[in-house]
C-alpha cells in the first residue's frame, strides 16, 4: 500500500516520507512514483540486484546506521570476500582551514566519510556517504549486477527504514531525469566534485585533515574510517573514476546492443553542455603565496583540456602568476571564507577553486569516440565552438537543440547525421551564430581541421599568457572565475556548503572569455 | 620497544654480523647527529617508552612534474626518461620487447646507504647483489671512487631507465636525507604569529626541500604536526623507505585477471617491500603493455608510478618538555 503522496521532485522529497516503519524498504523513484510504496520481497528480488539488497535487505535486515550496514555485509560474506575490502575517505569544506575543534561551533562543520566496499578492478560494489558511522543519514550506492548501474538508497528519519530512490538508468530519461537524487547525479554516477590533484577539501597527501577536526572524545576520531583514512588520490583513481567508467561502459554497451534508445541529444549534451562539473584548483596553497610561491592556475579553467586531448588537439602550456599579483587580487576583491559567524580573510586552502568540465562528461566523450559512435573530427568541431568557455557555454548548448532524437539504434558513427542537422540549421541563422561557427569548422574536412584548430588554440594560449603578466589582466580572470563559481552556486551540488568557495565583493555577473583572452559580459 | 640495534631496511637478512654492526653504526650516527641538534627528534634505538607508529604515504610519481600541469603523456615520458626526475624516494626502470611494448617495470626504494655500508664491510655481498639485480658481472672498481672509499651510487650498472636497476640513485633519494628532513621538520614555524601547519608552507618556511615534491611536504607536515601536539618524533626501525602498495583498481586486463596479481615483491618482508616488479607471468598470453589504465594502454612506467604508494614509518612518544616555541621562517 502506498504512503502519502509527495509533490516535491527535488532530493528533499525523501525528507517528507512518513511511516514505513523501521523494518521496511520503500520504493520512491521521484518522477515515476507519486508516493512511496513498501517493496515486497518479490519486488526486491525482481528489481534489485546489488549486494546491499540481496545480502542485507532481502534477508529482512534493515540496519539503522552506516556501521550496522557494513557489519551486516560482513556477516553475510565469507572471510576474504571482496565486499569485506574497505577503503575510507574524508572530506570537509572547512577541514583544511586550521580551525581547531573548539573553535568550530559557529561554522557548519561538514566532515563526511565516503566508505567503499569491494576490490574489483572496475571499482567498488558499494559506497556509503555518512557524516557519522553511528548515526544520522546514510546514503548508499550499490552496483546492480543484474540490471547494471548503481542503485541509490538512503535511510529515512523518524521511525527508520530505507528508501530505494532509483537506479543510474533513471538519471538519463524522463520522467525521472533530473529529479530526486538525479538532481545532483545527472548521469547516475558517483560524485566526487574535487576529482583532481590537489583535491581541495579532501584528506590527501597534499593536505591532511588532522585529528583536531573532531573534539577529544568524539567517537569518530578513533573510528577506523578516520584512523585508517586513505587519501583522495586513492578515492579518485581507485573508487570514483573506475565507477564512472563502469557505468559509462554499461550505458554505451546497451546503446550499441539496441537495448536502450540512442538518446542523441543526451549524448551530445555531455559534449556541448555542462550537465555537471568538477572542481579544479591551483596546486599552490593560498598561504604559500604569502611566502613567495608562484600560483599555478588550473589549465582546465581556460580550455577543456581533457576533451581537446581526447581528440588530439594540443594542451595549453602551464599558466601561473606571481604571488604578488595573486595576493593583490585577494585584497582588491575582498576574498573571504564565510559560514555563519565564521569569517576568515583570504582564499580557500588551495588557491583559485573553479569549475571544470566534468570527468563523467569527458568519459562519455572518450568512450563514444573509442567505440566509433562519434568521430574525433565531429567532437572537435563541437568543442571548438566557444572553446575559451569550457563550462557553461550557452553557445555550445544551443547546438544541442538541433540534434534530432531519432529512435534509430545501431553501432555506426552518428557524427555525419548530427553534423548535418546543425549545418542545416546554420543556413537560417545569423552570421555570428554558434551554428555557423560549427558549420565552418565542420566544412574544414578531414585533412584541415586539426591544423586549423591547433592554430587557433595556440593563438589563444599566447593571449592568455599576455593577460596574466599584469594585475589588470589577472583581475579580469578573477572576475570570470567568480562568475563561473556563481553558476555552480546555482547547481544542487554547489549550494550545499557555503565554504565550498571563497566569497568576494564582486557583483554577480555573467561573464565569458573571448578568444583574445579578454573577459566580457555574456550576450543575451 | 625499539630494538637496541638497527635492522636493515625491509628486514633483509643477507648481511653478515660485521655488516649488521656497520649498518647499526651508520644509522645510529645519523639519528644521533640529528637528535643532538633537534631536541624533539630522538634516536629510537632501545627506546622503552610507549611509542605510536604513523604511516606516512605518498605517490611514487614525481610531484614536481605534476605541478607543471603538462599533459600526462609529457609527464610520463619525462619521468620515465631520467632517473634524476624520479625524486620521491622511489625509482623505476622499464623493460620493453622488440616492438616497444612494456613487459616489466621494476620499482625500488632501496637506499644507497645500505650498499654504501656493504662497500665497507662485505664487498662480496655487494657484488653478489649487484650481479643478481643487474644480471651482469660487476667489477668492484665500478662501484667506488676516490681511492676506493666512496660508493658510486649511479654507476653505469645502476643508472638505466630501460634495463636492470639495483637501488636509488637520485641525489635526494637516500636514508640520510630522509632522517635529516624528519629532524628538521620538528621545528615549529610561524608567520605573523600564526603557526604554520600545511605542507607547502612548512617546506617553504623551514627550507625543508622542494614544496612541489610529494614526499618532502608530506613527511615534514606529518612530523611537524606531531611535535605541535606535544610529542617527540623519530623514524621506526627498520628505518627505510617502502613500497606500500600499488592501487590497481581501474586496470583493465585482456582476460579480466586482477592486475594486483602482477605486482610481485622481490625484496623486503611483508609490510616492508623495497623492490617489486610489475610483470605478467609467461603463462598469460599478453604483457604489461596490453593492460589499460583508465582506457589507456600502459605505455610508460610512470603510469604505474602514479598508482604506487611510497611509505615511511614515523614514531612518536610523549615529550618531556612543552612544545617548542615556533620560529620565524628560514631566510630564503
Amino acid at each position: 500500500m502506498a504512503l502519502q503522496e509527495i509533490s516535491d521532485v527535488s532530493c528533499r522529497a525523501f525528507e517528507e516520507i512518513q511511516g514505513p516503519g523501521a523494518d521496511a524498504l520503500v520504493r520512491f523513484i521521484v518522477g515515476e512514483d507519486t508516493a512511496p510504496r513498501p517493496m515486497t520481497p518479490e519486488e526486491m528480488s525482481q528489481e534489485l540486484g546489488d549486494p546491499f539488497a540481496t545480502l542485507v535487505l532481502a534477508t529482512g535486515n534493515f540496519p539503522v546506521t552506516a556501521d550496522e550496514v557494513l557489519l551486516a555485509i560482513d556477516r553475510a560474506t565469507p572471510e576474504g570476500d571482496s565486499l569485506r575490502f574497505e577503503q575510507s575517505f574524508v572530506v570537509g569544506e572547512d577541514s583544511q582551514l586550521g580551525i581547531q575543534s573548539g573553535e568550530i561551533d559557529s561554522t557548519n562543520r561538514s566532515i563526511r566519510f565516503l566508505v567503499a566496499r569491494g576490490s574489483a578492478p572496475h571499482g567498488p560494489e558499494l559506497v556509503i556517504s555518512a557524516s557519522h558511522p553511528g548515526g544520522g543519514l546514510v546514503e548508499l550506492m550499490a552496483w546492480d549486477v543484474t540490471h547494471g548501474g548503481f542503485n541509490y538508497y538512503r535511510t529515512l528519519g523518524g521511525a527508520g527504514g530505507w528508501v530505494w530512490a532509483g537506479n543510474s538508468r533513471h538519471a538519463l530519461t524522463p520522467p525521472t531525469k533530473g529529479k530526486g537524487p538525479f538532481e545532483s547525479h545527472p548521469s547516475g554516477n558517483l560524485i566526487m566534485k574535487e576529482l583532481k590533484l590537489p583535491w581541495v577539501h579532501w584528506h590527501s597527501f597534499e593536505a591532511q585533515i588532522s585529528d583536531e577536526v573532531f573534539e577529544a572524545g568524539d567517537a569518530r576520531r578513533e573510528h577506523r574510517w578516520f584512523t585508517g583514512r586513505d587519501g583522495a588520490d586513492i578515492c579518485e583513481e581507485g573508487v570514483v573514476k573506475p565507477s564512472i567508467r563502469r557505468w559509462t561502459h554499461v550505458r554505451l554497451e546497451s546503446i550499441l546492443a539496441g537495448t536502450q534508445p540512442l538518446g542523441r541529444p543526451r549524448l551530445i549534451e555531455h559534449i556541448a553542455m555542462s550537465p555537471t562539473i568538477n572542481l579544479a584548483s591551483s596546486g599552490t596553497e593560498s598561504a604559500a603565496a604569502k611566502l613567495g610561491a608562484n600560483v599555478d592556475l588550473p589549465p582546465s579553467f581556460f580550455v577543456d583540456i581533457e576533451g581537446l586531448q581526447a581528440v588530439g588537439l594540443p594542451p595549453p602550456p602551464p599558466f601561473s602568476i606571481p604571488s604578488d599579483i595573486y595576493l593583490a587580487s585577494l585584497e582588491t576583491f575582498g576574498f573571504r571564507l564565510t559560514d555563519g559567524d565564521f569569517t576568515q580573510r583570504g582564499d580557500t586552502h588551495f588557491a583559485f577553486v573553479v569549475p571544470e568540465r566534468a570527468f563523467e562528461d569527458n568519459e562519455v566523450l572518450r568512450q563514444a569516440i573509442e567505440r566509433g559512435i562519434l568521430s574525433r573530427r565531429f567532437v572537435a568541431a563541437i568543442l571548438m565552438v566557444d572553446f575559451p568557455n569550457p563550462v557553461f557555454s550557452s553557445r555550445r548548448a544551443q547546438l544541442v537543440s538541433h540534434v534530432q532524437d531519432v529512435s534509430e539504434i545501431g553501432s555506426r558513427d552518428i557524427s555525419e547525421d548530427v553534423a548535418a542537422s546543425i549545418v542545416a540549421a546554420s543556413e537560417q541563422s545569423p552570421s555570428d551564430s554558434p551554428e555557423r561557427d560549427f558549420a565552418q569548422r565542420w566544412a574544414l574536412g578531414d585533412d584541415a581541421w586539426e591544423g586549423a584548430f591547433a592554430g587557433e588554440l595556440s593563438d589563444y594560449y599566447a593571449a592568455i599568457q599576455s593577460q596574466l603578466v599584469s594585475q589588470d589582466g589577472f583581475n579580469e580572470i578573477v572576475r570570470l572565475a567568480e562568475s563561473r563559481r556563481n553558476a555552480v552556486r546555482e547547481m544542487p551540488i554547489g549550494n550545499e556548503f557555503r565554504l565550498l568557495f571563497p566569497e568576494t565583493n564582486l557583483e554577480s555577473e555573467n561573464l565569458v572569455m573571448k578568444t583574445d583572452a579578454s573577459v566580457a559580459e555574456a550576450s543575451v | 620497544m625499539t630494538p637496541d640495534r638497527f635492522t636493515p631496511p625491509g628486514n633483509l637478512d643477507e648481511m653478515s654480523e660485521e655488516s649488521l654492526a656497520a649498518w647499526d653504526d651508520q644509522i645510529r650516527g645519523f639519528f644521533d647527529a640529528e637528535a643532538d641538534d633537534f631536541p624533539n627528534f630522538y634516536n629510537p634505538a632501545g627506546t622503552s617508552e610507549p611509542q605510536e607508529m604513523h604511516r606516512v604515504t605518498w605517490p611514487a610519481a614525481p610531484g614536481r612534474l605534476l605541478s607543471t600541469r603538462m599533459s600526462a603523456e609529457q609527464r610520463w615520458a619525462i619521468a620515465d626518461g631520467d632517473r634524476k626526475e624520479q625524486d620521491e624516494y622511489c625509482e623505476w626502470s622499464v623493460l620493453r620487447d622488440a616492438d616497444g611494448k612494456i613487459t616489466r617495470v621494476t620499482f625500488t626504494t632501496e637506499v644507497p646507504d645500505y650498499f654504501d655500508v656493504l662497500l665497507g664491510s662485505d664487498q662480496d655481498l655487494l657484488l653478489e647483489l649487484y650481479g643478481q639485480m643487474s644480471g651482469e658481472v660487476i667489477p668492484i672498481d665500478a662501484l667506488r671512487k676516490h681511492e676506493g672509499n666512496v660508493f658510486v651510487r649511479d654507476s653505469e650498472f645502476n643508472n638505466r631507465t630501460d634495463g636492470p636497476i639495483v637501488h636509488l640513485t637520485q641525489l635526494s633519494n637516500n636514508l640520510r636525507a630522509a632522517i635529516i628532513l624528519a629532524a628538521q621538520a620538528t621545528t615549529l614555524r610561524e608567520v605573523d604569529g600564526a603557526l604554520l601547519t600545511h605542507p607547502q608552507t612548512l617546506v617553504l618556511c623551514g627550507s625543508l626541500g622542494d614544496e612541489r615534491r610529494h614526499s618532502d611536504p608530506q613527511i615534514g607536515a606529518a612530523l611537524n604536526g606531531l611535535v605541535a601536539r606535544g610529542l617527540d618524533v623519530s623514524l621506526a626501525d627498520p628505518a627505510g623507505l617502502y613500497l606500500d602498495r600499488i592501487v590497481t583498481t581501474g586496470f583493465e586486463t585482456p582476460d579480466g585477471t586482477d592486475a594486483q596479481e602482477f605486482w610481485r615483491v622481490e625484496r623486503g618482508d611483508a609490510g616492508h617491500a623495497v623492490r617489486a616488479i610489475f610483470e605478467v607471468p609467461p603463462e598469460f598470453s599478453y604483457s604489461v603493455g596490453d593492460i589499460k589504465i583508465g582506457g589507456r594502454p600502459i605505455d610508460f612506467g610512470a603510469q604505474l608510478a602514479d598508482r604506487v604508494q611510497v611509505r615511511i614509518d614515523a614514531l612518536s612518544r610523549t615529550s618531556s618538555t612543552p612544545p617548542p616555541e615556533p620560529q620565524p621562517c628560514v631566510p630564503s
